[in-house]
């Protein structure tokens, strides 16, 4: 039947480029954290300069990321009532928490890593994974609680966060360890070897990625009607040019061959994968938020 | 909550009322009536889709509002506390019928809540106290004698996106899925 559309209210967007924002640093942070636990949680002694790089990187994004909170929510100076009036069906509050328990781990296992207190920073890397795993992992059920948007209500929403945060968060490390060894290190020389290596990491993780959205997608296409609805905005929608360009091909399927084939291989070419990567991402997590309310609801 | 889309004539009686008893601010809606034109003419019909919040007795803008400022009361009109509200959304960006808006002056999440000052002042809603034709009922439909629970019994009553399991409470007669569905269009 032919109907058409007379008269309705349009809504107002519930969530927008703050939280997205948000999320990408969330995500940086939870995956530079677990880098620079690779050496001093798990003793791989060949990713040992990463750790005081990364915990850096880690505090220092997880201390910016909530004022995108407060820029985004309606009246932040009530921000305390977080952690007074708590809800624990709210994912939202499993989150207040997160983030105050997080960056003080955070601190606590740098300063025993600057320090050089071993046992301690291991004690403390160990800790920090979960925490870093919930701080992200717990972004991706704000999204899946969301039950009025099909693009955001599906289990694999925290797994797709998180993985997205390592991919970032190894793209991230690449570039910061090119800068500091390059400008601030004694010998001004880069560690080419390790690079390679993560390089090599990041490659595999995309991946994983792809396959993560691969999935989503695929299951979107089929299920119902507004699912569908959601799968064709990012597909040949206006959404298309930022998801199927910008964050798949730009940000995962282009990085990933420059970074197995061997022939391209080499430190511009990870260079540019890393920036396409981080840049990808953060179309990413731009598309999953903007895109996904987008839909009309009624 | 009961409308009775046969006796609706899509006046925006309701919706006007509705903003001059709760002082809606410009710009935003806590009830609306929804406009759809199915077919082509000579036979072409308009119809009206009356719009408040369903108070739904299994309220996903309850689960996820992090400071409980979104209370269900024990008689279940879902309301929105709104000094303890922070604005951040969240049932915004959860309710499925996308009744929920930000109020532009004092920035915390409003919505329609059945205007319970009314209700427990023994009055009517004033969407339903204006209704010219009627068409909107309201009361306790577990009170087996009120006018609310024998219109439900007697006639086939639709509610909006069952599948999503909220139990929404505003039922509809002669709800037309088409209705429902017709939505804004990209713009190619």
């Amino acid at each position: 039947m032919e109907s058409q559309l007379l008269y309705n209210i349009t809504h107002q967007e519930a969530f927008g480029i703050f939280i997205a924002v948000y999320f990408y640093l969330t995500g940086l942070s939870a995956g530079s954290f677990i880098l620079s636990t690779l050496a001093y949680g798990f003793g791989m002694e060949r990713y040992k300069s990463l750790g005081r790089v990364g915990v850096v990187l880690a505090t220092v994004l997880l201390i910016i990321a909530p004022l995108f909170l407060l820029l985004h929510i309606g009246v932040p100076h009530r921000a305390w009532h977080l952690f007074v009036y708590l809800n624990f069906e709210s994912p939202i509050t499993w989150g207040s928490f997160l983030l105050i328990l997080y960056p003080i781990n955070c601190i606590i296992y740098g300063y025993f890593m600057f320090k050089e207190k071993k046992k301690q920073t291991r004690l403390f890397g160990l800790l920090g994974i979960p925490l870093a795993i919930s701080v992200h992992g717990y972004t991706g059920f704000i999204l899946a609680f969301g039950k009025a948007r099909a693009l955001w209500n599906t289990a694999l929403m925290p797994i797709l966060f998180l993985v997205s945060a390592i991919v970032s968060g190894i793209a991230l490390m690449i570039l910061v360890c090119i800068v500091k060894d390059r400008f601030f290190s004694k010998l001004k020389k880069i560690d080419y070897p390790l690079l390679e290596n993560l390089g090599k990491m990041l490659a595999w993780v995309i991946v994983f990625d792809l396959f993560l959205v691969g999935c989503d997608i695929l299951v979107l296409l089929i299920s119902h009607s507004e699912a569908q609805e959601v799968a064709h905005l990012l597909l040949y929608g206006s959404f298309f040019p930022l998801f199927l360009i910008v964050e798949n091909l730009l940000g995962k399927i282009l990085p990933f061959i420059l970074l197995v084939v061997p022939r391209f291989r080499n430190l511009v070419t990870i260079i540019i994968a890393s920036l396409l990567v981080i840049i990808g991402i953060f179309f990413m997590r731009y598309v999953v938020v903007v895109g996904g309310e987008s839909i009309p609801l009624i | 909550m009961l409308i009775d889309l046969r006796k609706c004539i899509g006046c925006n009686t309701c919706a006007v009322a509705c903003k001059s008893e709760n002082n809606v601010p410009l710009s935003v809606w806590r009830s609306w009536v929804k406009r759809v034109e199915k077919g082509t003419y000579p036979h072409a019909k308009e119809y009206f889709l009356p719009i408040v919040c369903n108070n739904c007795a299994k309220p996903i803008c309850v689960t996820v509002c992090p400071v409980k400022a979104s209370i269900q009361r024990p008689d279940g009109i879902v309301y929105v506390d709104p000094h303890r509200c922070i604005g951040c959304r969240y049932c915004m960006a959860s309710c499925p019928y996308g009744v929920r808006h930000i109020n532009p002056l004092t920035k915390i999440v409003e919505k329609c809540f059945w205007c319970h000052h009314r209700v427990d002042a023994g009055l009517e809603p004033a969407c339903v106290l204006a209704c010219p034709t009627g068409a909107i009922l309201f009361g306790d439909r577990n009170e087996p004698q009120s006018q609310i629970a024998k219109a439900l019994a007697e006639n086939a009553v639709q509610v909006i996106k069952a599948e999503l399991g909220t139990d929404p409470q505003t039922y509809y007669i002669g709800l037309d899925q088409d209705v429902v569905d017709t939505k804004e269009t990209e713009k190619d």
